[in-house]
Order: C-alpha cells, then sequence, then structure tokens
C-alpha cells in the first residue's frame, strides 16, 4: 500500500473526553470445537472513542463483536458496560444496554421495507396490531439528522448497497443505542462513499457515542481511529495511540511479521488476444433492466486486466456471462479467435478456459466431496481419469497427490479430506491449483484472495504473475484497490453495468478509481 | 341453469378442505417450516373427530346437528396441533432433515388410525348418519344471486373457512407476531440479531398449520362420504400444490382452491353435465383430471415462485 | 496441545448408528403402544414379531425373501433418487405401471419361455422409468416440485392402471387381472426346494444383481460421479459443465426403472394379482423407510428391507396375539421418525458430554491456579 495515494484523505481526529471506560471486555475466551477463536483477548473502549479493532480475517474481530452484541456467550472472561458487570445472553439484552451493530454481511429481510426492518423487534403496537406512524416520523426524524438518506416505504431488494448499509445504522439508532460496532464497512463502498462515512461516524463520536471500528484497512484506521486494539489469531496483541503509530507498525502486529506491501512485478508485453468480448448485454430476471451494458474490451497473451467496481454494479453478472454460468441477451466472445458465444460452459473449459469463481462453497467446490473428488470437478471424463465409464481411481489420487505437494495445500488427512473440513485459505488454493493445473489459456479469477490472510494471499498473487509470464491471459476481478492497482498490467472500471474507464495502473491514483467507480467521469478529486 | 349452480356448490365443498390446509401449510411455510405431514395430520383429525362426531351421534343427544359438526371440526384441529408438534420437535428443536420426519407422520397416521379402529371395533370404518348439508341458511338464502351461491346446499365448513381465511391474513399482514414470523422464513438471522425468538415462533407457526390441517380433515370427511374410511385421497399434497400455485399469498391460495375444486367436481360430476357425457370417456380418466391439472399448473407456477427464501433450512444459533 | 483429542472412530459404525438406535426406539415404542392396548399379550406379541419370521423355518425365510424383493428395489429407487438430491415418493406409481405392463406382456403376448418374463420385466421396468422420467423433466425444465409432481403421478398411475385392467386384461368374476401365462411366471431355478413350500422365485436373486450394479454405478462410475454432484451442489455441478437438468431426468429415470421392476418382479407370480379397487401400493411408500433406513446406500436397502419384510412376517404372525398387523406400520413409521432425529440426538449426547468434559477441565486449571 503506497501511502503517498491516501493522502487525499482528510486526517481529522474527534476530541472526545475520556473519562472512563465505556466497555470493558476482559480475558475473553471463545472456542468453537477446537478452534480457539478468542483467548484471552482484553478490549477497553473510552467513552466518546472511535476505537479500531484490527486484525486479518480470521483473527477473532467478528468473534468478539458478536460476543458483545450477544450473539455468541463467552467461555470466560467478564464484561462491563459503563463499569458494571453485565451478562449479555441475546441481542435483546445488548440493545437494553445501548449497545448495536451493523454487520458486514446485512441482516435485512429483503422481501420488507426498510421501516419494516428498523423496527421489526422493537415494533409499537395497539392490541397486537402494528401501529407504524410514530416509528416512521422517527425515522424520518434520525434521517434527516444524520443525513442518512432512507426512503422508509422502499423494499430492500430494490434499493441500492449504500441505503442498505444506511437502513442498518438507522436499526441502530432507533433503538438509541450509544455503543455503535462497525464490522468492516467500508468493503461495499466507493471512497466517496466511505468518506461520508466517516463523517458520519465522526458526528457519532462528537456526541458522546462511543464506536468500535472493526477492519483491516490501514488507511481507515488511520483516518478515523483514536486508539487501535490488534488481534492476531485469536489473541491480544496490543493496544496502540493511533496517532503514535505509523500503518507500517500497525501492520507488523497484524501478521507478526515484517510486510512487503510491494509486489514483485517485471516487465512483459502482452501478445495474441486471447478472450474477445463484444457488446455483452446482461438482462435481469425481470428483463427490465441491463446489468451488463454493451461490454468490450480484450484480454491478451501475458497481461493481467483488473475489473475494478464496487460490488453489485455488474461484476459478475459479466463474468458469469463469459464462463457460461448465465445467459446473455446480446453480444459475441471470442475466445482465442474461435467464437465461444453459443458454447456450453464445458466447451468453454475445453477451449482453455480456466475460473476461479467468488463465491467457492458455492460454485467452486462440492463441499460433500474430498479434495481429489473436488480436483477432478471439471475433468472427470477426461481419458487420464476414466475408461469405458469407469472411474481410475489410482490415477485420480495420483493427480492430488501432485497438486497437493505442489501448490502446499494443507488439510486433516490429505487427498481424502472432506473438503468442507478444510479452511477457507486452502479451499481457495486447492482451486487455484486445480484452475492453474489445468493449463488454461485464459484465467478468469473473481476476487481470488477473498478472506484469505496476508501470505495466501502473496502466495496467490505470485502465482497469477507467474501464468501472466508464462503468456496466459489473465481477467481478474476484485474488490480491493490495493490487490487492483498492484497486480494489473491494465485496468478496466466498471459502473452500473458499463465500462467506463481503461486506465494504466502507473499512472493513475486509487482517488482517479474511485471517481471513476462511482460514476463521476473526469480526473480530479474534490 | 341449475346445473350450474350446483356445480359451483360441489366446487366449494372441494375446495373448502383445500384451503384451510393450504392457509396452514401457508403459516408454517413462512416461519421457515416446511411441512408435508398435511396428509397424515387431516387424517389424525379426520380420525378422531369423525369418531366423536359417531359418539355424540349415538349417545342419542339432542345437540344440533351443526353443533355436532362444529365440535368434530375443533377436535379434529386439536389432534392436528397436537400431533403437529412431533414434526415441530424434530424440525426445530432437533433440526432434522424436514421431509423425513414429515414423511414418518403421514406413514404413522393411517396405520394408527387402522390399528386403532380395528383393535376397538373390529373394521377401519368409522361411519356417521348426520346429514350436515344444510339445504339453506334462514334469511341469507334470500338475497338474491349471492343467496343462491353462497347460502343453499352448503356445509358450515364454507363459513369457517372465511373466517380462516380473513382471520389468517390480517394475523400474518397486519400484526406484529405476523411480522416477526414472515421475517423468520425469509431471514432467520436478521430476526435473530433482532432478538427474536426464532425456535418458539416456528413452534407456534407449525402447531397452526396442524390445527388448520385436522379441521380441514374433519371437513373433507363430513363433506364427501358418510364414513372415515383411513384416507384423505391425496388432500394434504394437493393443498401443497395449492400454496405453491396460490404464491404463498392467502386469497391467491384462495382461488387456486376453487380451481382445484372445480377440477375435482368435474371429475366427480361429468355424468351431470350433458356436453361430457356424449364424449363417453371412461370414469378413470375424470378421476385423473384433478392431478393432472395439478401437474400442468405447476410447470407455470413453479417458475415464478416467491417461497419464503429461508423455508426448509435449518437454523442453527450456534451457527450464528 | 489441548486435551481434546478424539478417538477415531470406525467410520461404518458411527455411520450406522443413528439407524441402530431409530430401530431400537422405534420398537420400544412400539412395545409400549402393544403394552396400552392389550397389557397381557403384549410381551408374547412383541416377542412373536421378533421372532415369527423364523416360525415356520425355511418357509418363513423364503416367504420374507419374496417379500422383501419390491422393497428392497423400491428402497433402491428412492435411496438412488435421494443421493442424487431428489425425493422420489412416487415409487408406488412407478411400481403399478411397472406391474401392470409386466401382467399386460404376461397375460396378452405369447413369447417363448425362457424370454417371455425376461421381456415382460424389461418392460414393466421401462414403464417405471417413464413414469419417474415425466416428474423428473418437471422437475428439469420447471422446477416443478418433485415431491408434489411425483405424488400427483401416483394417483395418476392407480387411475390409468385401474383403465387399462378394465380395458384389456380384467378377470370379470373377480375385479382383478387375469393369470399370467406360464411361461412369463418367474422361475424358481431351485430356490423352491432350499425354502420349500415358500413363494420365494429368482426375484430376490435379480434384487441383489440390481444392488450390486446400482453400488457400482454410484461409486465407481463417471455417471454416479457427475448425479451425486448434482445432487450435493446444482450450482457446483453447473460450473463444473455438467449438464444438471440432464442428470435430473436421468436420476428420476432410473428411480422409476427400480419401482418399476419392483412391480414386473412381484406381480409375476402365479396367484398375485393387481385389483380394481382403487390403491396405492403400499411397496411404494415401504420403500421410503427402506431408503431412509439404509442411509440411501444400495446395500443399506439390501439390509433395511430384510429387517422389514422379516418383522412384516412377525407382525402377520402376531395376529394370533389380538394384534393388528398394522402395529408393524406404526413401528416402521416410528423407527423412521427416530431416524430423523437421532443423527441429532447424537450430537446433542455429544455435546453433552464434551460440554461436561470442558467443566471438569475447567475446574481442574482452577485448581492448579489456586496452589
Amino acid at each position: 500500500m503506497k501511502e503517498g495515494r491516501m493522502t487525499s484523505f482528510l486526517y481529522q481526529k474527534t476530541g472526545g473526553i475520556h473519562l472512563s471506560y465505556i466497555i470493558e471486555m476482559n480475558n475473553i475466551c471463545k472456542q468453537f470445537g477446537t478452534l480457539k477463536a478468542n483467548d484471552d483477548v482484553t478490549l477497553q473502549v473510552k467513552k466518546g472513542e472511535i476505537h479500531a479493532l484490527l486484525g486479518e480475517n480470521g483473527a477473532g474481530k467478528s468473534t468478539l463483536m458478536s460476543v458483545l452484541f450477544g450473539l455468541y456467550q463467552p467461555d470466560g472472561g467478564e464484561i462491563f458496560i459503563k463499569g458494571e458487570k453485565v451478562s449479555i445472553s441475546n441481542p435483546n439484552d445488548a440493545n437494553r444496554l445501548g449497545i448495536g451493530m451493523v454487520h458486514q454481511h446485512f441482516k435485512l429481510v429483503e422481501a420488507f421495507t426498510a421501516l419494516e426492518n428498523i423496527v421489526l423487534g422493537a415494533e409499537d403496537t395497539k392490541y397486537g396490531f402494528l401501529t407504524l406512524d410514530k416509528a416512521r416520523e422517527k425515522v424520518i426524524a434520525l434521517s434527516k439528522l444524520y443525513k442518512l438518506e432512507v426512503d422508509p416505504d422502499a423494499l430492500i431488494s430494490e434499493i441500492s448497497v449504500g441505503m442498505q448499509q444506511r437502513v442498518e445504522i438507522l436499526k441502530m439508532l432507533y433503538r438509541d443505542a450509544e455503543i455503535l460496532i462497525f464490522d468492516e464497512p467500508t468493503a461495499v463502498l466507493t471512497p466517496q462513499e466511505i468518506e461520508e462515512l466517516m463523517n458520519i461516524i465522526r458526528k457519532f463520536a462528537r456526541e458522546g457515542k462511543s464506536i468500535v471500528l472493526i477492519t483491516h484497512k490501514l488507511n481507515e484506521i488511520k483516518s478515523i481511529a483514536n486508539r487501535c486494539t490488534v488481534l492476531r489469531k485469536g489473541k491480544y496483541i496490543g493496544t496502540v495511540d493511533v496517532d503514535k503509530t505509523t500503518t507500517q507498525q500497525m501492520a507488523e502486529m497484524m501478521v507478526g511479521r515484517k510486510v512487503s506491501f510491494t509486489v514483485e512485478k517485471g516487465e512483459k508485453t502482452p501478445g495474441e488476444v486471447i478472450l474477445k468480448v463484444e457488446n455483452l448485454t446482461v438482462m435481469n430476471k425481470a428483463k427490465n433492466k441491463a446489468l451488463v451494458k454493451h461490454a468490450t474490451f480484450e484480454v491478451r497473451a501475458g497481461e493481467i486486466v483488473g475489473l475494478a467496481g464496487i460490488e453489485g454494479n455488474g461484476q459478475t453478472e459479466l463474468v458469469h456471462a463469459i464462463t457460461g454460468l448465465r445467459p446473455f441477451s446480446e453480444g459475441k466472445i471470442t475466445i482465442l479467435g474461435v467464437d465461444a458465444t453459443r458454447d456450453s460452459i464445458r466447451n468453454k473449459y475445453e477451449k482453455g478456459l480456466g475460473h476461479i469463481p467468488e463465491d467457492r462453497q458455492k460454485h467452486g467446490l462440492i463441499l460433500d466431496y474430498n479434495l481429489a473428488e473436488n480436483l477432478i470437478l471439471q475433468s472427470y471424463y477426461l481419458p487420464k481419469f476414466q475408461k469405458r465409464g469407469f472411474l481410475k481411481f489410482d490415477s485420480i489420487y495420483l493427480h492430488a497427490k501432485e497438486l497437493i505437494e505442489r501448490f502446499d495445500i494443507r488439510s486433516a488427512s490429505g487427498a481424502k479430506s472432506s473438503v468442507r473440513s478444510m479452511s477457507g485459505g486452502n479451499q481457495q488454493k486447492a482451486i487455484v491449483a486445480r484452475e492453474i493445473s489445468r493449463d488454461p489459456k485464459l484465467l478468469m479469477a473473481v476476487q481470488p484472495t477473498r478472506g484469505l490472510d496476508v501470505g495466501a494471499i502473496e502466495y496467490i498473487h505470485k502465482q497469477l504473475i507467474r501464468q501472466r509470464d508464462e503468456d496466459k491471459g489473465i481477467f481478474m476481478v476484485s474488490l480491493e484497490l490495493d490487490e487492483i492497482m498492484d497486480v494489473s498490467d491494465r485496468i478496466l472500471v466498471m459502473f452500473e453495468g458499463a465500462i467506463v474507464a481503461e486506465l494504466d495502473p502507473k499512472l493513475t491514483t486509487v482517488n482517479e478509481l474511485g471517481l471513476y467507480m462511482s460514476g463521476s467521469k473526469g480526473g480530479t478529486s474534490h | 341453469m341449475s346445473i350450474l349452480y350446483d356445480l359451483f356448490h360441489m366446487s366449494l365443498i372441494s375446495a373448502v378442505p383445500l384451503l384451510v390446509v393450504a392457509i396452514g401449510a401457508m403459516i408454517s411455510e413462512r416461519s421457515g417450516v416446511v411441512n408435508i405431514a398435511l396428509e397424515g395430520l387431516m387424517l389424525m383429525g379426520a380420525f378422531v373427530g369423525i369418531a366423536v362426531i359417531k359418539t355424540i351421534e349415538d349417545s342419542n343427544s339432542t345437540m344440533s346437528i351443526q353443533w355436532i359438526l362444529l365440535i368434530g371440526i375443533l377436535v379434529g384441529g386439536a389432534v392436528g396441533s397436537v400431533f403437529s408438534l412431533l414434526h415441530a420437535y424434530a424440525a426445530i428443536s432437533m433440526k432434522s432433515n424436514q421431509i423425513i420426519s414429515a414423511t414418518a407422520l403421514n406413514l404413522f397416521a393411517p396405520a394408527f388410525a387402522i390399528f386403532t379402529a380395528r383393535t376397538i371395533q373390529n373394521g377401519q370404518q368409522i361411519p356417521f348418519t348426520s346429514v350436515f348439508r344444510m339445504s339453506e341458511v334462514p334469511f341469507f338464502s334470500k338475497i338474491p344471486f349471492l343467496g343462491d351461491l353462497f347460502f343453499k346446499d352448503v356445509f358450515l365448513s364454507f363459513y369457517i373457512g372465511i373466517f380462516v381465511l380473513i382471520v389468517v391474513f390480517f394475523f400474518i399482514y397486519k400484526t406484529r407476531f405476523g411480522l416477526r414470523l414472515r421475517s423468520c422464513g425469509e431471514n432467520p438471522h436478521a430476526a435473530d440479531s433482532l432478538g427474536i425468538n426464532i425456535y418458539k415462533t416456528r413452534y407456534i407457526a407449525v402447531f397452526l398449520s396442524g390445527l388448520l390441517a385436522g379441521m380441514g380433515g374433519v371437513m373433507f370427511v363430513t363433506s364427501t362420504s358418510t364414513e372415515f374410511n383411513a384416507t384423505v385421497a391425496g388432500y394434504g399434497f394437493l393443498a401443497l400444490a395449492v400454496l405453491i400455485f396460490g404464491n404463498w399469498k392467502p386469497f391467491r391460495i384462495m382461488l387456486a382452491a376453487l380451481f382445484f375444486g372445480f377440477m375435482r367436481t368435474i371429475a366427480a360430476a361429468h355424468a351431470m353435465i350433458p356436453f361430457l357425457e356424449n364424449l363417453r370417456i371412461p370414469s378413470e380418466f375424470y378421476n385423473m383430471i384433478p392431478y393432472i391439472a395439478t401437474l400442468i399448473v405447476l410447470s407455470f407456477a413453479s417458475k415464478k415462485s416467491q417461497a419464503p427464501k429461508a423455508a426448509g433450512q435449518v437454523y442453527d444459533q450456534g451457527r450464528r | 496441545m489441548n486435551g481434546n483429542e478424539e478417538k477415531v472412530k470406525h467410520p461404518l459404525l458411527e455411520k450406522i448408528k443413528p439407524s441402530l438406535i431409530a430401530v431400537g426406539c422405534g420398537l420400544l415404542v412400539g412395545l409400549v403402544i402393544m403394552m396400552i392396548f392389550n397389557i397381557q399379550e403384549a410381551f408374547g406379541g412383541f416377542f412373536t414379531m421378533l421372532v415369527g419370521a423364523l416360525n415356520q423355518g425355511t418357509k418363513s425365510l423364503g416367504d420374507m425373501l419374496y417379500m422383501a424383493t419390491p422393497i428392497i428395489l423400491t428402497g433402491l429407487s428412492v435411496g438412488f433418487a435421494f443421493k442424487t438430491g431428489l425425493f422420489n415418493i412416487g415409487a408406488a406409481g412407478q411400481m403399478v405401471v411397472g406391474a401392470y405392463t409386466a401382467i399386460h406382456i404376461g397375460v396378452l403376448w405369447n413369447i417363448p419361455a425362457p424370454f417371455h418374463w425376461i421381456v415382460a420385466i424389461l418392460f414393466g421396468a421401462l414403464a417405471g422409468a417413464l413414469w419417474g422420467f415425466v416428474p423428473g423433466l418437471l422437475k428439469a425444465l420447471s422446477n416443478v416440485n418433485e415431491v408434489v409432481a411425483t405424488i400427483m403421478m401416483n394417483f395418476i398411475g392407480m387411475y390409468l392402471v385401474m383403465y387399462m385392467i378394465k380395458a384389456n386384461v380384467l378377470n370379470p368374476l373377480d375385479s382383478r387381472t387375469l393369470n399370467v401365462r406360464d411361461t412369463a411366471l418367474l422361475p424358481t431355478w431351485g430356490l423352491d426346494k432350499i425354502f420349500p413350500g415358500s413363494a420365494v422365485n429368482i426375484g430376490i436373486v435379480v434384487a441383489i444383481l440390481v444392488v450390486v450394479i446400482i453400488h457400482i454405478i454410484l461409486n465407481k462410475t463417471t455417471l454416479g460421479y457427475q448425479l451425486k454432484a448434482t445432487g450435493y451442489n446444482k450450482d457446483g455441478s453447473l460450473y463444473a459443465g455438467i449438464n444438471t437438468k440432464r442428470n435430473i431426468v436421468i436420476s428420476m429415470s432410473i428411480a422409476g426403472f427400480l419401482a418399476g421392476l419392483a412391480g414386473a418382479l412381484y406381480y409375476l407370480k402365479l396367484g398375485n394379482h393387481l385389483s380394481t379397487h382403487a390403491g396405492l401400493l403400499p411397496q411404494g411408500f415401504d420403500g421410503i423407510s427402506v431408503a431412509l433406513l439404509g442411509l440411501s446406500e444400495p446395500i443399506g436397502a439390501l439390509i433395511a428391507g430384510l429387517f422389514l419384510s422379516y418383522i412384516r412376517q412377525g407382525g402377520f404372525y402376531m395376529q394370533l396375539y389380538e394384534f393388528k398387523p398394522e402395529i408393524i406400520d406404526i413401528i416402521i413409521s416410528t423407527i423412521i421418525y427416530f431416524s430423523a432425529l437421532a443423527v441429532a440426538l447424537q450430537f446433542f449426547f455429544r455435546k453433552r458430554i464434551q460440554k461436561m468434559k470442558e467443566k471438569k477441565r475447567k475446574k481442574a486449571n482452577e485448581e492448579e491456579a489456586k496452589q
């Protein structure tokens, strides 16, 4: 991560008065089976403070906050709110103590309206019948006060992700929460929306509310937090004053070793066109809205094309259309010069397509099969693995053994391990191993490092670059701007279904990317 | 002309049990629990309900016929609701496969009914003698047109069914409990995070579906036959089709139930319709009509399904 | 090193534990019900049920094998569909169309032995396959719920067969089908010497053969790999390039084939007739119980089918003790109910034991810390 690019963010801090701790979580332990999600963790938050909770995926941040919110009960340790010892056995208790939480994956009922979602569980009634007028007034008032623009009668399924998050925030405010927990709130926002959210959070803090911000993004912590508690692999590492600590130092605490923020990448001149997409249009189920609009681009041999964009702007549908998981209404797809528009998914694989899917558990793996069976998922019918309809188990297990060694896939029982029991990182490694070992000419990689720890991320980036050096064409979709900037040779930006920009990572900035991602064309920051 | 009225009345008679049971299925599925044990629950309700009716008849009581029917229906409902708790326990507390526990109930019900009936009285049929059909409802039957349609040649079950429909509509859409119930079926994680007790809500929903299924069972037997004979002719499963065709919405379900009632009526009464009689189609083909119609209807209805998102999925608090 | 070392458990034992627990609980409940209705005869009746099949030695054993044949196959049918992610409640309908087709060929066609019965069971099975094909197609193309669709097909099949019997092979004196020609009856190949006086014929041999074939298909072939993948994870199979729609149709057709075969094998027997009275064949629903008890595995279907037939035989003899044979169905449905619970019960007990162990460990740690 290059700190120079972050200078456009405002470095403002709140001037909260620290009286005493409003939250004390002392020596919290929480175990799931043999996994110690929280191992003797202590968190102390002052009133009016913005306190960041930093750690990699799997460090235990979400678990700790779920304990605070009453979703889990700790196996050990004590919790004090405003100096009094409490036991929080369910979210109702947490609500009564003034604790509210905006979850990473929104907990909203899509079939209900915004208002219904906000009042659910705290409804006003008369003889059991719903009376929502008072609630509506309160919601509109809160929404004006904090500039959280929301249409109370809109269905959740029809509003944007940004507005959905505002509904989640209003849920907390409606219940007069004084302690606000935000779990990775910026994953789904543009840089501009992130700044708006930061302002809202600063306003909360100025009013005396206490904020816990769960994140793994160091620049956000630097921008807004007073203090930061670091967790690693379930253990408490330390608490620092953000002013007095560099991002490098925080990163080392988070990871446990010196971290290199740059990706090693040599120069490469792209060769022939591997993938050509022309005028691709994908309609939604109701056929009244185009989710992908006339997308046209190329991927050439020896280059990594990165697709940047906020989640939900058509990237998923674009990739699904190209790989065959979803039909499209218009357009032409050419792989290595051969028209693949009407090809079946299997035909595309045979033409040289590799696909690391966005959702590894839904598409990439069959969780009830073992590792060896998953490693032949697309290839089971090839002569290498079957003869006259009968599977050749020797070849299959040998193949698995080779991939496990070559790609360092860790699992409980080797090739026979149930894939369901493997960690996310190793599941992803298995998928990457499988796709790369099939020697594809075109590799589609969608969020290939989502949810992985730094070590696995480094590894997968290395693999992608190696493939690119071997003259493969790689199309990478990512929500992490750093990944896009560091790994891509060429960047495309997608907004509301259309490709709105093509940029050179060496010449552009994260801010410029952000502007394209949010639909404002034009170069300079505002 | 009077044939049309007759056909309409017969359709209503066939439709009402379907309506009541399907509404019950809707309550259960909207809370997230699939309940395919309806056939068994209807049967259990019918068995005990009819037995009670017969007992009252045999005791030479002077109770009015409609009261006897009402008691039978309520008893059937009570039995259905108690038995549905077995399914609820397996599906909700024990988090088992909802299809398996429901299948067990469907297998248990006829076995238990036949066994008990044969043990107590040496035969599996329970006949009853009361004529429950009302040839007309005093005063209301005089209303022009509507009186002929809805207040002549009708069973008490019809009015109970309409009552149930309206009450459930308000219950599901206008009350606090209804809002919470729907949230359990759409996104139990959201409901849980707001402090709603998923388990309690689902238990109540399954209990209500059992109540309505049991009632529907008694309604079915009393309006289509003169005895209980250990079967409800697949009505429990037809009710599921009605639920799907009705897109999980109360008034659509009513229309769907009417449609199927009409199909069944054509099947049963084809001899009454001269146009059809002239075609000389064997009676077995008429019997098939409701089932074939169901298949056809489902092929079109299943594509745009608006099933509750979390229906059938086990909710495990440990895995929040 | 945490103290949570778990002993390596024998995988097969772990898998069948739930079924064994379910059977035990089901039998217990059955005994209790019997005691409620007739306390004096209860134990005698229960004992007879457990032993009854051996009552008349090889005769009753042979009968047991004969009666097991159709439910092993319907169990295979339901289990196979279940393994591939589909609920086949339509085995009864598939069985009855298979039975009718076999009878039709057996009565009306004139083919020399030994081909007559072979052709009859083949076409019977194919008729069943058709009856499975239709709901499979509806599911693949229109996403029609196969539970409701197969149940509808049960009723359609029942009425269709009633009509066909009346039209083609009716014995008007008895309201049932005519006798099948001798050449179409299933041979006994010596089994009647091993089990003299019983009804057994090569049907059981065919059933066992089919069990083995299905086992091989499911576990050793690319077809099995595809079908199971489609059942476990439709999205992942789609991603893999597997033709999931085609697989749904194939699975249901195979399931229908097996149930149709059950019907053909059962009714190509002297003295067995289809009646024109409306009724769904109960063996179709027994298949559900057999599949669930047998954990959807082919070998499991074999064992569970034999078990079910065994206690049904016993149940038949229970009538001497003043118990109606439907008590067996009560017991079986209870077993199914408990098998749904059993997996969860196991979890439940295991968690309890774990919690107790952890409490002990905590206490031990606290004691240590104090010292």
